[in-house]
């Protein structure tokens, strides 16, 4: 019993003491007030009420999601990848019968060189612990086989942008996706949106392994 | 029985923080209409006639929700398996998709309901 107190005192520490460049992350996203528009502690949104409220996408995960050296990047000079904003219901405005998006909301994150690889190195130690790691299987990309399932049987496109191609907007594109996201989060994302996001505006379906790793391939090549 | 008991409590208790550990909650009941505006206005459009902000890239019309004469020509349970299990359920667009996996049977069926209300019409009997 205390051996097991004990391994669980010194779990806990080693979450609770980050690398000194984290601790100086913690303070910068701190004092640029990136949680007054990013959810920086869990839970997601739980009711389409709260979904409404989000300014920005949750960050509070950013270690299991992102890719760091994109990161770095982009909180230097952000672009814009929800082209229909990030709750696409507070960015569109009827003209005649059809919707249109109206200044979708930008990130404000402007910082130095030097601070966002310290606020990556923070955001990259926000992981949820639950993901499985090692699931992605790099292999050769079957990109027209791909392509069938992901814009025919599917109809991702539907919704996300494909590089060259084109597609929906009310969710991120996939231009660069394969730069910016881990691998064995899209894995998880997509085989379970909701464990991610309870109230996701995309479907949720069954795929099998091959299927799941076919689509990521596929991603991860997307530029 | 004292010891019995306080084991009895003691499991609940570590089954309860076991449940609220969970990330994946049982979310409440949302009302059609909620469920309607963030799920498929991105493809049917904030007035319901297929003019979402996806629509553009859809190569398939999405349905006018609010137009009878197509709404009445399809019966309640096909709409009902079209919304759970999507279009190609019902020999439709796969661009139509399957929201089973997302709402409960009952945020279906209310969802169904809202749609007669669109249409101001009945399913075909
Ligand atoms: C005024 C609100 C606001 C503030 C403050 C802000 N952001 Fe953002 N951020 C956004 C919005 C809106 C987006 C989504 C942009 C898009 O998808 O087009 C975003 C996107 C991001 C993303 C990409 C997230 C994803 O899931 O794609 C990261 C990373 C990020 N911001 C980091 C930061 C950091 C770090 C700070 C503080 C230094 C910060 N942001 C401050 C509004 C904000
Ligand atoms: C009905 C619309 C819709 C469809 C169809 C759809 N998605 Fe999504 N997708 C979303 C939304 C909404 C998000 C999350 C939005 C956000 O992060 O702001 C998302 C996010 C994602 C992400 C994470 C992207 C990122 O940049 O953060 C991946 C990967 C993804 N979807 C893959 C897929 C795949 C693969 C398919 C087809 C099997 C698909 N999606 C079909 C709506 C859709
Ligand atoms: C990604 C875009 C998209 C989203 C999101 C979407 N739909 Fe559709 N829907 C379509 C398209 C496209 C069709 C037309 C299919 C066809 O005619 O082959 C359609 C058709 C339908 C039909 C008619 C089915 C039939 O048998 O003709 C119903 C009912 C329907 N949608 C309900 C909904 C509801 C309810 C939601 C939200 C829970 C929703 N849709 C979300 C694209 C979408």
């Amino acid at each position: 019993m205390t051996r097991i107190l004990a391994l669980a005192v010194s779990a806990l520490m080693a979450v609770a003491a980050p690398s000194a460049m984290a601790a100086d992350g913690k303070a910068l996203v701190e004092s640029n007030k990136c949680g007054s528009c990013h959810k920086m502690v869990g839970p997601s949104a739980q009711t389409i009420a709260e979904v409404m409220k989000r300014k920005a996408p949750d960050l509070f995960y950013a270690g299991s999601k992102f890719n760091k050296d994109w990161l770095v990047k982009y909180i230097q000079s952000p672009t814009t990848l929800r082209a229909g904003g990030v709750v696409y219901l507070n960015s569109i405005s009827l003209n005649g019968e059809a919707d249109v998006v109206k200044d979708p909301p930008k990130c404000a994150s402007k910082l130095s060189a030097g601070d966002a690889a310290a606020v990556a190195d923070y955001l990259m130690t926000l992981k949820d612990a639950s993901m499985k790691t090692g699931v992605f299987k790099p292999g050769k990309v079957k990109k027209a086989r791909a392509r069938v399932v992901m814009m025919k049987d599917e109809a991702c496109n539907a919704c996300h942008v494909f590089p060259g191609k084109g597609g929906g907007i009310s969710c991120p594109t996939f231009e660069g996706i394969g730069e910016r996201l881990n691998p064995d989060w899209m894995y998880s994302f997509i085989q379970d949106p909701k464990h991610w996001d309870p109230k996701v505006w995309m479907a949720k379906r069954d795929f099998d392994d091959a299927t799941l790793q076919l689509m990521v391939n596929f991603l991860m090549t997307a530029d | 029985m004292i010891m019995t008991r306080l084991a009895s409590i003691l499991f609940f208790a570590i089954l309860a923080v076991g449940f609220l550990g969970q990330a994946d909650v049982a979310v409440a009941k949302e009302k059609a209409a909620d469920n309607y505006s963030l799920y498929c206005v991105q493809c049917h459009g904030s007035k319901g006639t297929g003019r979402g902000i996806n629509a553009p890239a859809l190569s398939v019309q999405p349905r006018n929700h609010t137009s009878a004469k197509d709404m009445s020509s399809l019966t309640d349970e096909s709409v009902f398996k079209s919304i759970k299990e999507g279009g190609v359920a019902v020999g439709k667009s796969t661009q139509m998709p399957p929201w089973g996996g997302i709402l409960t049977d009952e945020e279906v069926t209310d969802l169904v309901k809202h749609l007669r209300g669109m249409c101001k019409c009945e399913g075909k009997k």
